[in-house]
């Protein structure tokens, strides 16, 4: 989240030879080159896990995560986890009730229905957005290009937190914000990587050619450029998924995020900070969550950065 | 790579050095620089302050501060040194709070001479009457104040005392538990227990009277029925709220004003919960399927709302179980969060509450009931508090106070919910570890088994200039070091300190102050008349040269004592 | 490679000014006014507009745009409003204490990263490999918050009857005053000046203030008080120089030298040693730039979760309060380490790499 790594600006164009390839066949090689290594399967193992726990979300979890059982016996405010399998004879709260006394494990549960849907569109603005600039700047080029990526490289002069943490103190907590800003903090990497393209793009003689024929810019935007910077989008974007839902989680955890009662993991880990040395496990399991979620979209980004990129392969 | 991060820091030394090429780091604020701006402010005719070179000469000129006339505003027409020993308040209306007021520590006295040298600001360097006298004060870390040997009260029994500062409840329980703390502040309400089930600490009940309420603006639709806001009265289990999301020794509020404050709960009680008598009204005033609004909090940590994030979702289960209303939960950040409250501007439903200042009805109500925070205001209720803040004696106060708690139960401008209790925390070691209701805890009436006691609280001081700090973490420090005319004891009485009493004449307009004789300040110099009123009229006087302090708003003066006087564009607004 | 350098740094300067232009332009456009931010509950609305006045809120913003710009050039950061101090003075205060924090956890990221992705690189497809990646990507995947909270639990807690029990908040003890190491050694500084502001910097590194001046119990303090915080923002840069290190070198050792090498006999250990280690850290030297520019996004919340009197805790307590003269400062501080750090990084890169240079 707070850190970059240039391997993962470095894959920006593979260069003509690799466009002229026939699409079909590249995206077949790749996939059988993604199904041979474990990483990016066991990535794609854990995200379809927490994606299908969003799906099911009201069908797996016991309680509404809104529902609280003050009043009921033994339910008191941060109560451990009670599972009766274990012994507990109480009604079963399997991760303990919350300072809200409601049933830790339901708004885990439901959870993965704010961060997933959140890493996603954050992900898809930043790269709608971050694609749009970098291609007009590329297309455009002149002193266009160079006011626009500056505005970029402004951008990635800080550090995106911090730039993050600024961007939702003025348009005010939630998760629309949050998404906002780590989109806004995020896209000069997408910008990047189209504008590359289309500059690689740009000098084709083929390009060059079928624009003296006639083609427009927009099919020559869709038909060459977009699947020549599709590979590094879809890398850069997985992994952006997980530095996304991070990024949330700490605004979350910083108060500026999701608002209760919202069952964001950052949030419920804001809120019950201050258990952290009497009721750990109020810390553990959305912590837990948030975790196996980011890990996830971080082991599926590797595994497809290797499969779709040969250069890096051994 | 090691090469790298060499330079990595060497660049950031030189960014660090270029932005200190032009400030000294010691340097002190640039008095000279800060205080002529507040100079040329001033309108000479208003002005009647004696220059402050007068006041260091005790023995000759008798230094005094006034405004030209009650119309500015504020409560104080005129402070006089009439003797090198005496001093005379003359107030514009009578003020039945007034030695309650004189004992809070931003009217705490200073030697006129330091004031003059540090050109009004001694943000950093307080000199005092107190019991501990600063030694240093590492920015971030700690503050270190030793005994004042010759304190007039008897020297402290122990030599050092530290001031430290930890943001989370359970860090402190952990400085505290490892011994390195010998006396912490403000428990969360989960730490209660691991205080009480650890024999070698105890915790100490802080008995600060404050009040939690559920604020609605009467301009904003639907809480412009009465009927709507009656509803919310009936319709929220407040016993459910301090059940649960209230440490030990919390209570439901009757009144909005606490019953530990003279005259605060006369009049009928608050009403019952009763959601089905709260449904028929709402459907009466036409919302028999309640609404949608919004309840909006700031999450900052008082002790009239120890959890705001908590509570503020439980009122929204409770509104929409009991009374059908569905309310979002909006949390905006503290300072906008005043700013709109304060000035009527918070649609839907607000929390927000208040902790004594000192212990008089009129802190609490006239400063939640004659503003514009709750929309219009309710005139019969204004009239009543105009008459109460004018009447001296309590017992004749009780009648008048009496009515306007019922105008407040019948117009709802607030559902009062609690009084919200506090606990410090000290090791079973210290000797006199108690709480007092107003101010700081009193160490010097402490006795650890070191030498050293090791305060922990939430956060660093500001500054130590206190009269024109307004944040208990300031104070509590300030309240160390510095002293008044009148302190509080441990029950919150004010008593007499740096003078040995204060006199009121007949109609109660003007108060004569007897200075203690023979108080020395810490750097030796001899406490005099001039010193008080020079403390007073830095303070109130916003023409005199002095008038600097930290960010220049002398809140507390403003707002204990009405309004600042010879203000630059004082109106005669109230 | 002059002119590579020249250019690269006329590229920095627009993005310089653009980073104070919108910090400017954030702050302003913070809602809530600094005036009731900072009087809270007792703020009235005649103090409000004399404490604008004072400050010189009450100016148009241009004005104050104008005010702001020439002070930062000539390198003034004006005065907290907060705490009417100079925001040098702060800023010399809150400054070593993130940069003992980053520059230790870089450290150790350096220090366990390196050796953990060369072990990978070489028993490449073993347990050994597959367990350090799977550190890593956890490592990577992990909240520095909730990784600080648990270190916290686990120092304080878990280890908290032993001896080995961990400091979980603060830099030093209550009551130990360390002296500043000129003290020690006997020179005079003064009380300002250039030379004793670089002293008073350095002296409030605790460890290297202790070390130098040979204040034993203090250094120990100091360091007890520095493990848990490090590791927490050490995690991630580990895990990503780990698995630099771990590719770059697996890429390396299938180059035709290193085959070469192997062919004329040269045992594993001296291959590794002697000719791929040397080509495979290159990129991660660079790695390790940037990280410590992400470094100070993980400090602002290792510091919150660890109490600790940084640059982070200071810049969101001042947005907090609209403190504004610290809120721009600090962060054209940080945004400036940060530019400067991805410059050296780019000319590092093109000096190691002269292709880069032609582009």
């Amino acid at each position: 989240m707070t850190s970059r790594e240039p391997e993962l600006e470095i894959p920006a164009v593979d260069g003509p030879q690799t466009l002229l390839r026939e699409t079909g066949s590249v995206w077949r090689i790749a996939l059988r080159r993604f199904f041979r290594r474990k990483i990016g399967v066991t990535g794609l193992v854990l995200v379809g896990f927490m994606i299908l726990i969003a799906l099911l979300a009201p069908v797996i979890a016991p309680y509404s995560p809104y529902e609280d059982f003050i009043g009921e016996p033994d339910a008191v405010r941060w109560a451990p986890p009670c599972v009766n399998v274990l012994g507990c004879e109480g009604q079963q709260h399997l991760f303990g009730l919350d300072g809200n006394v409601r049933d830790l494990y339901s708004r885990v549960l439901y959870g993965a229905r704010v961060s997933l849907p959140l890493g996603f569109t954050t992900v898809l603005v930043a790269i709608i957005v971050g694609a749009l600039i970098g291609s007009i700047a590329g297309y455009v080029g002149g002193w266009l290009d160079n006011v626009l990526m500056r505005i970029m490289d402004v951008v990635l002069g800080f550090p995106s937190l911090i730039l993050a943490i600024a961007i939702v103190f003025v348009l005010g907590p939630g998760i629309r914000n949050t998404l906002l800003a780590i989109a806004i903090v995020t896209l000069p990497q997408y910008a990047r990587v189209m504008r590359a393209s289309v500059l690689s793009v740009k000098e084709i003689d083929y390009v060059a050619a079928s624009r003296a024929l006639g083609s427009s810019p927009a099919r020559i935007l869709f038909t060459r450029v977009i699947p020549n910077a599709l590979t590094p989008l879809v890398v850069l974007g997985t992994l952006g998924i997980a530095g996304a839902i991070l990024e949330a989680a700490a605004l979350g955890f910083l108060g500026l995020g999701a608002q209760p009662p919202t069952p964001e993991w950052g949030r419920m880990l804001a809120d019950e900070t201050a258990r952290i040395f009497t009721a750990p496990h109020l810390m553990i399991f959305p912590g837990l969550a948030i975790v196996i979620t980011v890990l996830g979209f971080n082991m599926l980004g590797d595994g497809l950065r290797d499969a779709l990129d040969p250069s890096l392969n051994e | 790579m090691k090469k790298l991060k060499g330079v990595v820091i060497l660049a950031i030394l030189a960014m660090v050095a270029a932005a200190c090429g032009a400030d000294e780091p010691a340097d002190t604020s640039a008095p000279a620089e800060t205080s002529a701006p507040a100079e040329t402010t001033a309108p000479p005719e208003t002005t009647e302050t004696t220059a402050p070179s007068d006041t260091s000469a005790p023995s000759g000129d008798l230094a005094s501060v006034s405004a030209e006339s009650c119309d500015y505003g504020g409560k104080i027409q005129s402070i006089e040194a009439t003797g090198t020993h005496e001093v005379v308040f003359t107030l514009c209306s009578p003020d039945p709070a007034f030695l309650a007021k004189l004992a809070f520590v931003p009217f705490a006295i200073q030697p006129a001479e330091h004031l003059e040298a540090t050109g009004g600001s001694p943000l950093d360097n307080p000199i005092g009457t107190g019991p501990f006298m600063l030694d240093a004060w590492e920015r971030g870390s700690e503050i270190v104040m030793s005994a004042n040997p010759d304190y007039w009260g008897g020297p402290p029994p122990f030599e050092t005392l530290v001031f430290r500062w930890a943001a989370e409840s359970t860090s402190r329980i952990l400085e505290l538990q490892s011994g390195n703390a010998h006396y912490i502040t403000n428990l969360a309400a989960s730490d209660y227990e691991t205080i009480q089930n650890d024999e070698n600490l105890v915790l100490l009940e802080d008995p600060n009277p404050n009040i939690f309420y559920i604020g609605m603006t009467n301009t904003f639709e639907p809480f412009n029925d009465v009927r709507v806001r009656q509803a919310v009265a009936m319709g929220i289990d407040r016993q459910r709220i301090v059940d649960n999301f209230y440490p030990l020794g919390s209570e439901v509020a009757d009144f909005f004003t606490p019953c530990s404050i003279p005259n605060g709960c006369e009049g009928e009680p608050w009403y019952e919960f009763d959601p089905e008598a709260a449904r028929a009204l709402l459907a009466e005033a036409g919302y028999p399927d309640g609404f949608d609004t919004r309840i909006t909090y700031r999450d900052v940590f008082r002790v009239y709302l120890p959890e705001p994030g908590a509570v503020a979702t439980e009122i929204a289960t409770q509104l929409r179980e009991n009374l059908g209303i569905n309310a979002t939960v909006e949390e905006v950040e503290s300072g906008a969060f005043i700013e709109q409250t304060s000035i009527g501007a918070m649609d839907g439903i607000h929390l927000l509450g208040w902790g004594a200042d000192y212990p008089h009805v009129t802190n609490f109500l006239d400063t939640h009931f004659r503003g514009p925070q709750f929309g219009d205001t309710i005139p019969e209720l204004v009239e009543l508090l105009d008459q109460g803040a004018a009447t001296v004696d309590e017992a004749e106060a009780a009648p008048i106070y009496e009515q306007a708690n019922n105008l407040l139960r019948e117009h709802v401008p607030v559902v009062p919910v609690a009084h919200g209790a506090a606990a410090d925390a000290a090791l079973a070691t210290v000797e006199g570890a108690q709480v007092p209701p107003f101010g700081a805890p009193q160490f010097h009436t402490m006795t650890p088994d070191g030498d050293t006691l090791v305060f922990v609280q939430n956060a660093e001081p500001i500054s130590l200039f206190c009269a024109d700090e307004t944040d208990g973490e300031s104070l509590s420090a300030c309240e160390q070091v510095l002293e008044g005319l009148y302190d509080y004891d441990l029950e919150g009485n004010p008593v007499p300190a740096l003078a040995e009493s204060c006199d009121p004449n007949e109609d109660g307009t003007v108060w004569t102050c007897a200075i203690r004789q023979g108080v020395k300040f810490h750097d030796g110099s001899d406490l005099d008349a001039n010193d008080v009123v020079t403390s007073f009229a830095v303070g109130i006087d916003a023409a005199h040269p002095l008038h600097v302090g930290n960010t220049g708003g002398f809140e507390y003066f403003a707002y204990l004592w009405g309004a600042l006087m010879n203000a630059e564009d004082a109106g005669g607004e109230g | 490679m002059l002119g590579y350098i020249a250019r690269r740094t006329l590229v920095a300067i627009p993005v310089l000014a653009g980073v104070l232009l919108v910090v400017f332009l954030l702050v302003r456009l913070l809602p809530g006014e600094p005036c009731t931010a900072m009087l809270g509950e007792r703020a009235t609305p005649e103090a409000c507009e004399r404490f604008n006045r004072a400050n010189g809120l009450d100016q148009p913003l241009p004005v104050q745009l104008g005010i702001y710009a020439q002070r930062i050039v000539s390198g003034d950061f004006g005065e907290s409003i907060r705490f009417s101090r100079p925001v040098s003075t702060i800023l010399l205060e809150r400054l070593p204490v993130t940069a003992e924090l980053a520059i230790s956890a870089l450290a150790v990221a350096v220090i366990i990263g390196i050796p953990l992705g060369i072990v990978a690189a070489r028993r490449h497809n073993t347990v050994v490999d597959v367990g350090a990646m799977a550190v890593a990507n956890v490592g990577v995947s992990m909240p520095v918050f909730w990784l600080g909270l648990l270190l916290a639990y686990f120092g304080a807690i878990v280890l908290g009857n032993t001896p080995f029990a961990l400091p979980a908040s603060g830099r030093l003890p209550a009551g130990m005053r360390p002296d500043p190491f000129w003290e020690v050694w006997g020179l005079d500084l003064g009380e300002s000046g250039f030379v004793y502001s670089m002293a008073f910097f350095i002296s409030k590194m605790q460890i290297v203030n202790a070390l130098i001046s040979a204040q034993w119990e203090e250094l120990w303090a100091a360091i007890k008080h520095l493990i848990l915080p490090t590791l927490a923002l050490a995690t991630i840069p580990m895990s990503i120089i780990a698995r630099m290190t771990r590719s770059s070198l697996l890429d390396v050792l299938q180059r035709d030298y290193i085959r070469t090498a192997r062919a004329k006999g040269a045992g594993d250990r001296l291959v590794v040693r002697r000719h791929a280690l040397r080509n495979a850290l290159l990129p991660v030297v660079t790695v390790i730039g940037l990280q410590l520019g992400g470094l100070l996004g993980g400090a602002v919340l290792t510091e919150t979760v660890f109490g600790l009197a940084g640059v982070g805790t200071a810049l969101y307590e001042s947005i907090s309060t609209r403190d504004f003269p610290i809120v721009q400062a600090f962060t054209v501080v940080i945004a400036a380490t940060y530019v400067v750090i991805n410059l050296i990084v780019d000319i590092s890169y093109g000096y190691l790499d002269p292709r880069v240079r032609l582009k």
